[in-house]
């Protein structure tokens, strides 16, 4: 009986508590907007990263969700079909064969295409559907090729349109078929693809479902040159793209600490208001433990309300945000994603407890401090902004501490996401320390101000007690502007050394794109005179140390090689040029340097196909937007250790001065057997490049964007709080007759001055974090370097954006304000 | 000075309309100090805040200086108070960042009236030569309540509307602090019109009214 009874007072205390809200719809609003853009934003990147991973796993299942083995060339070259027909005809019916490659559009748009045999695909692989007639029209000439539905709209290709690629070759009639684990990717059948792509070899068998025993009887059974592996499609790309997934949850998870200063602004102001029903109810004798169950209550309700709307937010980001980062993924990593999002319950828990634990932090503690509080405090509201000097001093000290703490880690930093927790923590310290700065500098300029400038010294002592409430605002304004700084000095640096780089190595004047035309097939006269160089690449895919490896094989005295672009001055390239057997040299690209931790000088061992070769590295190149090993070789050397492997990677032109070199260069190709589209100009190429790296980039604008919007919220919510707070002040200067003029600037003063101040703050810390971002992150995810490009656009243009944001809070606050006052004049010198 | 025509003045409350003033009439010559006494609720406060131009009457008129006030806009009646009238509330609303000097000079450098002996004066009589550098939550309520009269008279408004302006003291300290504030309002030669409970202040005055049933009459004329 006396246990309901004192739940029944728990409820009452717990109500009470409660219906503060409902009468004050505005601290309400701050308080869930708060949420809900912090879980929001947070959740959307959860839901798309996750949903990313969905995807990949997807793919894989396009031939071989069961694909536990896979059969490749040791080599790196493709498997033979006789030797695939020898394996079945030897009782191997797992095996089925797939060619996989990529190929790009006469646009030069990226795809990926894939290809099996529909008859020897196993009953688990049942996925695709080839039952009938639409079966038979794939295997036989014309042959089809399947597109999934919006990839075929995205191409502007129409059911039976044949699309040209870059090489000349036409791909088979188009059918559009939604299959939803083939992503982007065209399907075609396996007799089909060895035909139009002009190919003798799979790209690998694969095998489902083998046992161990089987595995070891296969591996016994394979013919040399072959070998066994485990499928590890689904690795490689979740190892390829797990940076870039980190890299995203960081971001978001700087919005939602942005988020959570909205939160803290409006539970602290919600509280602050809340002191006399506190001091109500501890009169009335609610205990102190009544008390805090009931805050736990409170907090329990905030965190499901924004759970829920902040995940139907999230949900409806998630599908904004998706594009930008199919793109980035594509273009990256040839990695696919689906369109289609699902909510699971693992991101619904581990919302609900992400944003309980913020608001825990955010609300149960202040509050908890509230009910302890002794009636003293309560009532005087005063001399808070006196009170704050001491606050601010105390998160000043977290700050350093912080501080010491980034330094401390930063020299342990082996892994990107420890260099996430090193730019936390090196943001949090700034943010932190803000406060106190903001202060010191108000009360310099306060007391260098001579007496006669009473306004302006009115205004600067009135930053003082704007500082309580606004400092978190600009806090997380700190962070946002530090971010964006940050990340746009990151992606500008990126640019220009993409630029750079593409300069150095697209030095040709044309490229001859169809791989099955070299040099030695087009005859080229070599004494043409429009003709001033030629470069013709061959490569191969290997693996080494368990990632996607690619070998190609330069001819070093083209002018593009001897003009690499190097990632060290002090590598010894020279060596490089001049073969020797005896001494044999490798260039590596500095993705080999930095992820697999090679040193120059040091050797590396390549499985060839005339066995294991060791080759000394002699120098690094930069080779943006490439997330794998490459090693460069004399292209003669490629051609003598993989015979038959390597294919043609394109050919490169160089032409003389002659006023008509590129008509004459034209008319000579096409003479030779080329076509008008087998080769594309070095300006086109380079356009193309760079629209796939804005492409790529376009997620993290996005994010900038979205954080940077969060703390314009927070602002804004922050000048509503202090306006709603301070009304009776300001009621009281308009019966002094103060203008509205007068009152504007004294309010608009210093917070100018403070957002100034963030603003100038963000700069070296934004440089800080760019420089960690290029020197150190960078790095640490994709073996680039690049120097630090700093730029003062991207500052003005923020400086800017925030002069409007402030400028927009501040004005609906004034004109809020502006609409209270009256009401607020009537109250004044009333008992309340 | 002070001249209030028909006033009248009602509330919408959740248990009905009430009427608060039921047509006032009142007069204050210049110079003059009237005592406004009632009960509470009686509508004294109400009746202070129409004059100020802090609230508006359903019907009737405030004449200042013999002008009408009919027409006067928000921004007018700010105008008028930062020129002519000066209130002082039972709260003492200090600008709690800015000193004590600074506060004291507010208003007369509001509207422009500086006057540097009568300042000294003002802080030596009410006894805040020596706190002028001090910020108002660093004084007593006493103290802070001086420093608001301060501010109320330095640039010497003809016009002076005080609400229970010791309210928050107690009796000893309410009654100096208020005898020397009428004698300063007289030194300044200016108008005053005061909220009060206490009739000993009412006393000290010219005139005493009594606001009752929402009518206003003054005390010692039987109507
Ligand atoms: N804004 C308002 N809305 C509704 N009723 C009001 C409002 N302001 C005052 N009242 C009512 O008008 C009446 C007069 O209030 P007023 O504050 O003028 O009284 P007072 O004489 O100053 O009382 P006290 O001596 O307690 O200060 C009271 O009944 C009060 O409840
Ligand atoms: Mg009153």
């Amino acid at each position: 009986m006396s246990g309901l009874a004192s739940l029944r007072r728990l409820m009452w205390v717990g109500l009470t508590l409660l219906s503060h809200y409902r009468r004050h719809p505005a601290q309400t609003a701050f308080l869930i907007i708060g949420l809900v853009t912090g879980v929001g934003i947070w959740s959307a990147v959860q839901i798309i990263n996750s949903h990313a991973r969905a995807s990949y796993a997807e793919a894989d299942q396009v031939l071989g969700a069961q694909a536990s083995h896979w059969v490749r060339a040791s080599d790196g070259g493709g498997v033979d079909p006789d030797a695939y027909i020898q394996l079945r005809r030897a009782g191997f019916t797992q095996l089925y064969p797939v060619i996989e490659t990529r190929v790009a559009t006469d646009a030069g748009e990226p795809l990926w295409l894939i290809a099996t045999d529909l008859l020897a695909l196993p009953r688990s692989e049942g996925s695709i559907d080839a039952s009938g007639a639409g079966w038979l029209a794939m295997i036989q000439p014309p042959y089809q090729t399947w597109y999934p539905p919006e990839l075929a709209e995205s191409l502007g290709v129409a059911p039976g349109d044949t699309l040209t690629l870059s090489d000349g070759r036409t791909l088979p009639p188009a059918v559009p078929q939604s299959q939803q684990q083939q992503g982007r990717r065209l399907f075609m059948d396996i007799g089909a693809a060895l035909d139009v792509l002009d190919r003798d070899r799979f790209s690998y068998l694969a095998a489902a479902g083998l046992d161990a025993d089987t595995a070891r009887e296969l591996e016994a059974a394979l013919p040399s040159g072959l070998r066994l592996e485990p499928n590890r499609q689904r690795l490689d790309l979740n190892q390829l793209t797990e940076s870039l997934h980190t890299n995203l949850t960081a971001m978001s998870l700087l919005s939602f600490a942005v988020g959570l200063f909205i939160v803290f602004n409006a539970v602290r102001y919600a509280l602050l208001s809340r002191s006399p029903t506190f001091h109500t109810l501890r009169e009335l004798g609610a205990s102190g433990r009544q008390l805090s169950f009931a805050i736990l209550l409170e907090t329990g309700v905030w965190s499901l309300i924004g759970t829920g709307l902040g995940l139907a937010v999230g949900f409806g980001l998630s599908q904004v945000l998706l594009p930008p980062l199919a793109a980035t993924l594509q273009s990256l990593y040839g990695a696919v994603v689906g369109a289609d999002i699902l909510l699971r319950p693992s991101t619904w828990l581990l919302a609900w407890g992400i944003t309980l634990a913020g608001l825990v932090f955010a609300l149960a503690m202040p509050l908890w401090q509230e009910s302890r509080q002794s009636v003293r405090a309560a009532r005087d509201l005063s001399d808070r902004w006196v009170r704050d000097r001491t606050a601010r001093r105390r998160l000043a000290w977290v700050g350093l501490i912080l501080a010491l703490a980034a330094g401390a880690v930063y020299s342990q930093m082996t892994t990107v996401l420890v260099g996430f927790v090193v730019l936390g923590l090196a943001l949090f310290a700034a943010a932190f320390c803000l406060p106190v700065v903001l202060g010191a500098v108000l009360g310099w300029t306060l007391r260098a101000l001579p007496e006669k400038a009473w306004q302006l010294r009115w205004a600067f002592s009135d930053g003082g007690a704007q500082l309580p409430t606004l400092r978190i605002a600009m806090m997380a304004l700190l962070l946002a502007l530090t971010a964006n700084l940050g990340v746009e000095t990151l992606v500008g640096s990126f640019r220009t050394a993409l630029t750079d780089w593409l300069d150095q190595r697209l030095a040709a004047d044309l490229y001859l794109q169809r791989d099955s035309l070299t040099r030695e097939e087009l005859n080229l006269p070599a004494d043409a005179d429009w003709l001033a160089a030629s470069h013709q690449r061959v490569g191969l895919d290997i693996r080494w140390r368990g990632r996607p490896t690619e070998v190609r094989g330069l001819e070093p005295e083209a002018p593009d090689s001897r003009a690499l672009p190097l990632a060290d001055s002090s590598n010894e390239l020279s060596l490089w040029y001049v073969w020797d057997t005896d001494n044999p040299v490798i260039l590596a690209n500095e993705q080999v340097r930095h992820l697999a931790g090679v040193e120059s000088g040091q050797t590396i061992t390549l499985s060839t196909g005339l066995g294991d070769r060791s080759f000394e590295i002699v120098g690094f190149v930069h080779d943006y937007g490439n997330p794998y090993y490459q090693f460069y070789l004399p292209r003669g050397e490629v051609e003598r250790l993989w015979p038959g492997r390597a294919e043609p990677q394109g050919l490169a032109l160089w032409l003389s001065d002659r006023p008509d070199a590129e008509a004459s260069a034209e008319a000579a190709l096409l003479a030779a057997g080329a076509q008008a589209g087998d080769w594309i100009r070095q300006a086109q190429i380079k356009t193309v490049s760079l629209r796939i790296f804005d492409r790529t980039f376009a997620i993290t604008a996005a994010m900038n964007g979205l954080t940077l919007g969060v703390a314009g919220l927070a602002l804004l919510t922050a000048l509503l709080a202090i306006h709603q707070q301070r009304l009776p002040d300001y009621a009281h200067w308009r019966s002094l007759g103060v203008r509205y003029r007068e009152m504007g600037r004294v309010l608009t003063l210093p917070l100018a001055v403070i957002v100034l101040l963030t603003w100038l703050a963000s700069m070296p810390l934004g440089a800080l974090l760019s420089w960690l971002l290029i020197h150190d992150l960078n790095v640490l995810a994709f073996g680039w370097t690049m120097a630090l490009d700093w730029d003062w656009a991207p500052a003005i243009r923020l400086g800017l954006l925030t002069a409007g944001v402030v400028a927009a809070a501040l004005a609906v606050s004034l004109w809020r304000l502006h609409r209270q006052l009256p009401e607020a004049l009537r109250r004044l010198g009333g008992q309340s | 000075m002070l001249q209030l025509i028909d006033l009248h003045k009602t509330f919408d409350q959740p248990t009905g309309r009430i009427t608060v003033l039921g047509g006032i009439d009142f007069h204050l010559e210049a110079g003059q100090s009237a005592a406004l006494l009632g009960e509470s609720g009686s509508g004294k406060s109400t009746l202070l805040h129409l004059a100020a131009g802090l609230d508006h009457p359903d019907h009737g008129d405030i004449k200042i200086n013999g002008q009408s006030t009919r027409h006067h806009t928000e921004a007018d009646w700010a105008e008028q108070r930062r020129n002519h009238i000066s209130l002082v509330f039972q709260q003492f609303h200090l600008i709690p960042t800015l000193t004590v000097l600074d506060n004291v000079r507010l208003q007369a450098r509001l509207c422009g009236r500086m006057d540097p002996d009568y300042e000294h004066q003002l802080l030596n009589r009410l006894g805040l030569a020596t706190l002028t550098h001090r910020l108002p939550h660093q004084l007593s309520g006493g103290q802070q309540q001086r420093v608001a009269i301060a501010r109320a008279l330095l640039h010497r408004p003809p016009l002076v509307l005080a609400d229970e302006p010791t309210g928050n003291l107690d009796e000893h300290s309410s009654e100096s602090v208020m005898a020397l504030f009428v004698d300063l309002v007289r030194e300044a030669g200016c108008t005053l019109l005061m909220v009060t409970h206490s009739a000993a202040m009412a006393a000290y005055l010219d005139q005493r009214w009594r606001l009752h049933d929402g009518t206003l009459s003054r005390e010692g004329e039987v109507a």
